[in-house]
């Protein structure tokens, strides 16, 4: 026999007790973010991407090393356009595998890069139709894939002919990423799907049940894009000590993008603070916070401005890798400042048993 | 479970030396409680430890970590615990609740770091923990000896990546364990590396041999279903709750059940419930003479009973950032990531210095 359920029935009344906060979560940050950054974040990321795959198809057509050197170029313009709207993890790229579609990284294991090498030494001709190419690992079809086409090694003989198939192959990844890039900004453009229900929280959305919630993914997109930047991108190549750093596992190392993606990251972070005005109407007591906010998003592009070289010479260069080291503990303040300082000022704290799971 | 009286006569003939790690107060004080949980914890200046609770949601005392620590096991026969690092951490520190020993700190093997779970053998006699082979991204449970100090005695392999949480299968043979099928790897923090690939599993193995004795699989289309947290209910089946993967609008159900020789199933809950999960299950725990189980989702900040018979909703309850659960009288007391303590049956209270990680365990 069930004897009566006595878990604690007071719980409910204990979180009404919130501190005292100056800033009220309001759904119009949500509003100005999506139509100041992550709509025309998207939007030119599918138009970069787009105008990627038109020059590797006229680079197939007529292979030279100009048109080598542009479609070079295009694959920096489009993965930079992604850096940029890739701190956020919400809605239709979190479908069908996107994310890792677009790129697999890290690879650990160089699972991606052996995979590639293997199409290109078997000329797998199912790589190089867009269709069969969706069916096949996550780590063939995206930047990752597409960068070692055209920066790795063999990648030269692009620019002249008898590479046919190296440069099909390529297409058919130009493509895919034209194809996803183009499909996700439409999503977001509707106001059916993501934008909807992130903008419109009720007790019967899937998603936010209320303002807060609504607003505090606007937060995750800022703590976790913090720390994807210091986790993942800067310690995945950055060592201890000099001896320990690892420049052929930095992302993008072989098109020299590695520190201009990380900009981008952090350019679309400040593009959603900015967007959304998180900073904004903070009071008199709590303005320190946007400002050392802005100061620190300033450090950090200050450090990173004109760091252009590949990432195995920046490494080796004292001063620069001291300024990549000063970014790294940059973004762990920064961190602070929006996770701790500001979400509290709008009654936010980030939850402790739940912040990425376990 | 020991009576209270059972307990006072064994701390009475333990000596006055017994409680010589332990301030006097804190000793009274844990003597006196009926029964004692523990959780790790943050504090408000940072740092991280466990503390040892009351049924009546008093703070006995605490036993400072050097990281943040997720679950707790304990010993049945010493009477000691275990508390291991949250993952990716490489420590896990034994303590004595009641003060007979001081604590001591077990070290990851190198190449290894510990999951945040492990369980004891029946005689108290071996330690079991879930642990990463990072380079490989094996999963293995490492075995660790408590009568030589916790030396580190053998490993086997979970047969698949990330396990999770570990429990002893009624008999003492059989490990449950929990592969949540999610590679990460600690040169890149917390990064999940293989979300597109992951092949989550609850496996049964032998402690003896170390040997599969069975591998529960979810359908292709689970895949992003990570099972991370189980329970054992008193007729011997297997709880387990899910954290998933996937795209944020998909509600697939989080709750399932298996056992050795059965096939594995997830239990149809209405709608309305999983959606208050938000994809996210943070703990599971079995009222084995109530016939109930609890879960929880400090994401959804829901806390749900379950009739463990029939599969039916028993109560649904909105706490915020509710995830620790124990079995307490004929329900369960839950904690908080805001700090809440919620004994069954009583007030919930809240210490003002702490929130709470997201696994409460009766140690005493």
């Amino acid at each position: 026999m069930l004897r009566p359920l006595l878990i604690g029935l007071a719980a409910a009344t204990f979180c009404a007790a919130p501190m005292a906060h100056a800033a009220e979560p309001s759904i119009n940050a949500v509003k100005a973010a999506i139509d100041n950054y992550v709509r025309p974040a998207y939007a030119a990321f599918a138009q970069r991407s787009v105008a990627a795959a038109k020059t590797m198809e006229a680079l197939c057509q007529a292979p030279s090393p100009d048109r080598l050197a542009a479609a070079q170029d295009a694959f920096m313009q489009a993965a930079g356009a992604w850096s940029f709207i890739e701190p956020v993890r919400i809605g239709p790229i979190t479908e069908d595998n996107r994310l890792e579609r677009l790129l697999f990284w890290p690879d650990r294991r160089s699972r991606g890069l052996k995979q590639v090498q293997g199409i290109l030494a078997g000329k797998d001709e199912t790589a190089a139709s867009l269709a069969s190419l969706q069916k096949k690992s996550v780590a063939m079809q995206g930047f990752g894939a597409l960068e070692f086409i055209l920066f790795g090694t063999g990648s030269e003989a692009l620019g002249q002919d008898g590479a046919s198939f190296r440069c099909a192959y390529g297409q058919a990844v130009a493509d895919n990423i034209a194809q996803i890039s183009s499909a996700v900004s439409d999503e977001w453009a509707s106001q059916d799907g993501i934008a909807g229900l992130w903008t419109a929280p009720s007790p019967d959305n899937p998603l936010y049940r209320d303002d807060a919630e609504a607003v505090s993914e606007l937060f995750d997109i800022l703590v976790h894009g913090l720390e994807m930047v210091r986790d993942v991108r800067i310690d995945g190549f950055l060592g201890e000590e000099p001896a320990d750093d690892r420049p052929k596992r930095a992302l993008y190392w072989r098109s020299g993008q590695t520190i201009a993606s990380i900009r981008q990251n952090l350019g679309g972070m400040l593009a959603v603070y900015d967007g959304a005005g998180l900073g904004d109407n903070l009071g008199d007591d709590a303005e320190w916070i946007d400002g050392s906010i802005r100061f620190e998003f300033a450090n950090l592009e200050r450090a990173l401005s004109d760091l252009d070289a590949p990432i195995a010479e920046l490494l080796a260069d004292e001063t620069a890798r001291g300024r990549i080291v000063y970014a790294r503990i940059v973004t762990s303040g920064l961190s602070d400042l929006v996770g701790t300082g500001l979400s509290g000022e709008y009654g936010l704290t980030a939850g402790f048993s739940s912040l990425d799971g376990d | 479970m020991r009576a209270l009286i059972e307990r006072r006569d064994f701390l009475k003939a333990a000596g006055a030396g017994f409680f010589a790690a332990m301030a006097p107060r804190a000793a009274l004080a844990t003597i006196a409680a009926d029964a004692v949980f523990a959780t790790a914890y943050k504090d408000r200046q940072g740092g991280f430890g466990v503390a040892v609770l009351s049924e009546d949601a008093r703070l006995l005392h605490t036993v400072p970590l050097p990281d943040r620590g997720h679950d707790i096991t304990s010993d049945p026969v010493s009477g000691r615990s275990v508390a291991f690092a949250r993952r990716p951490g490489q420590f896990a520190v034994v303590f004595d609740h009641r003060g007979g020993s001081p604590p001591q700190t077990i070290a990851a093997a190198p190449g290894r770091h510990f999951f945040g779970h492990g369980v004891f053998s029946p005689d108290g006699r071996l330690l079991y923990a879930t642990e990463n082979d990072f380079e490989a991204a094996a999963g293995l449970i490492g075995i660790y000896d408590a009568t030589e100090g916790f030396k580190r005695v053998g490993e086997f392999p979970t047969h698949g990546m990330d396990p999770h949480e570990v429990l002893m299968m009624p008999g003492g043979r059989t490990l449950a364990i929990a592969n949540g099928g999610i590679e990460t790897h600690p040169d890149f923090g917390r990064a999940k590396l293989n979300l597109a690939t992951m092949e989550p599993s609850l496996v049964f193995v032998d402690r003896e041999t170390g040997d599969l004795v069975e591998k529960h699989s979810l359908a292709a289309d689970l895949h992003q279903l990570s099972i991370r947290h189980m329970d054992i209910d008193g007729s011997g089946r297997v709880w387990f709750g899910c954290q998933y993967e996937g795209p944020a609008t998909d509600r697939p159900q989080l709750i399932g059940t298996a056992r050795p020789g059965e096939e594995g199933k997830l239990v149809a809950l209405p709608a309305d419930i999983v959606g208050g999960f938000r994809n996210y299950i943070g703990s599971v725990a079995a009222n084995r003479q109530a016939g109930t189980v609890a879960v929880s989702s400090p994401q959804g900040n829901r806390l749900v009973v379950i009739e463990a018979k029939g599969g039916k909703v028993l109560s649904d309850q909105a706490m915020t950032e509710v995830c620790g659960l124990a079995p307490e009288d004929a329900g369960f007391m839950a904690t908080t990531g805001t700090g809440a303590i919620a004994p069954a049956g009583r007030k919930t209270e809240s210490l003002p210095g702490y929130v709470w990680d997201n696994h409460l365990l009766r140690i005493g």
